[in-house]
């Protein structure tokens, strides 16, 4: 193949790419609209739950949290019956769909997504621990959705 | 038996290198590759549930086979190439991941530090060589140069995509965009007249967070403002992408064209 086909070729497929991209990015504009704004540094876990943060405060990028809130809602509750197993089952779907949403939630607030990430990593070990120990995974497990809520709670 | 000798125009050199030629179909493959090993380990470490560490070790096993192979191949052979690439792209993205989540290293030093040990490997390749010429991996120091280079761009590629998702908050959608306009860039500065090696491998490092952000574009939730498709099928359109092109490579690899040898 000639250098310039294959300059021409490699410009139409960047191209194709590129609009494809473009076309992706318009119908979705909702994530880029509060970009620029540094995520919060304070996690006020004290806050009141209303949806109205005060004035002035930073607000979560991270969006809707409710699926993963819901699982790891789900794996607080077998670990509350004493079914550590059960519970180090079911976190598997928390792990695997955190992470499978890294790309698309991690650049809305890279900070808060580390914070969760972080939180449910620990959950994660405890539960996964050679023998795990009831009270270090309920008390990760109770950390991880304080954590999830103020996340949501500021979003 | 088919030597040098009874080819004519080719010299001996011509027919030793031992790296493809840079086509469409090998930047196609090489962007594709990422997404692939990326998702491929990714697999391994959370859905199959080895975990991080295990999956580091069976990738770095894996790595050493297939650049043993590399090495002990008299010729290009497409397959064991590709294989490597895809291998070295995964241990690449591995090396600054474990940096960052393991050792809490700062993106920030990482991308410096493996952009100063491509500089100094690609130093030292040219002190010893008095050439980058990757039409000419025709020696076994090449080779080697040729691998520690390209592993090093992978990591480098890493941790510069993810200090741009990290440090600016771009996203997939904006970071395809922005490395895909700078490979055209680039390509452009190629064309009138700026350095080919250089160009390649500043495109080389480019693709790698090119080629993640398009992942990412394909297997994302349209929450997210992906396409949708989940990483089970991006890995599979690209994997058979990368399938035909590479055994069409193969079927071919025989049959070297004067034209492009002399090139």
């Amino acid at each position: 193949m000639k250098p310039i086909n294959t300059f021409i070729l490699f410009i139409t497929a960047t191209s194709i790419i590129a609009t494809l991209t473009l076309a992706a990015g318009c119908s979705k504009q909702s994530t880029t609209e509060t970009k620029g704004v540094a995520p919060s540094t304070v996690t006020p876990q004290t806050s009141t739950q209303s949806g109205n943060p005060a004035p002035g405060k930073t607000l979560s990028k991270l969006g809707d949290l409710t699926a993963f809130r819901a699982l790891a809602a789900d794996v607080a509750a077998i670990v509350e019956k004493g079914d550590l197993a059960g519970a180090k089952t079911r976190i598997k779907d928390l792990e695997v769909a955190w992470d499978s949403a890294e790309a698309g939630l991690k650049p809305r607030a890279a900070d808060d997504w580390h914070v969760v990430d972080k939180a449910i990593d620990k959950a994660l070990s405890a539960l996964r621990a050679a023998a795990p120990n009831a009270s270090d995974c309920r008390q990760t497990m109770a950390d991880l959705l304080k954590t999830i809520d103020s996340m949501s709670s500021r979003s | 038996m088919n030597n040098a000798t009874t080819t004519g125009v080719l010299s001996l050199s011509q027919l030793l290198n031992k790296v493809p030629e840079v086509t469409l179909a090998f930047w196609i493959v090489k962007i594709m590759s990422t997404t692939v090993g990326e998702t491929g380990a990714d697999f391994l470490a959370v859905n199959a549930g080895l975990g991080q560490g295990v999956t580091r070790a069976i990738m770095g096993a894996l790595l050493t086979i297939a650049l043993f192979m590399q090495l002990r191949a008299r010729r290009y052979v497409p397959w064991i190439y590709w294989l490597t690439v895809v291998l070295v792209s995964v241990v690449g993205t591995q090396i600054t991941d474990a940096l960052t989540d393991g050792l809490g290293v700062s993106l920030y030093l990482s991308t410096t530090v493996f952009a100063a040990g491509l500089a100094i490997i690609f130093a030292l390749w040219y002190r010893l060589e008095r050439t980058l010429s990757i039409r000419t991996i025709v020696t076994r120091r090449r080779e080697l140069f040729y691998w520690a280079a390209v592993l090093c761009t992978f990591a480098l590629g890493t941790a510069a995509g993810d200090l741009a998702t990290e440090a600016l908050g771009l996203g997939f959608k904006w970071g395809a965009v922005i490395f895909g306009a700078m490979i055209v860039f680039t390509l452009i500065a190629w064309r009138i007249g700026a350095n080919a090696v250089l160009g390649f491998w500043i495109a080389y490092i480019l693709t790698r967070p090119f080629g993640a952000a398009l992942g990412d574009l394909l297997t994302q939730a349209n929450t997210y403002g992906g396409l949708g498709l989940g990483a089970t099928w991006t890995s599979a359109i690209f994997l058979t992408v990368i399938v035909i092109l590479v055994t069409f490579a193969q079927v071919n690899s025989g049959k070297v064209t004067p034209a492009k040898a002399i090139a």
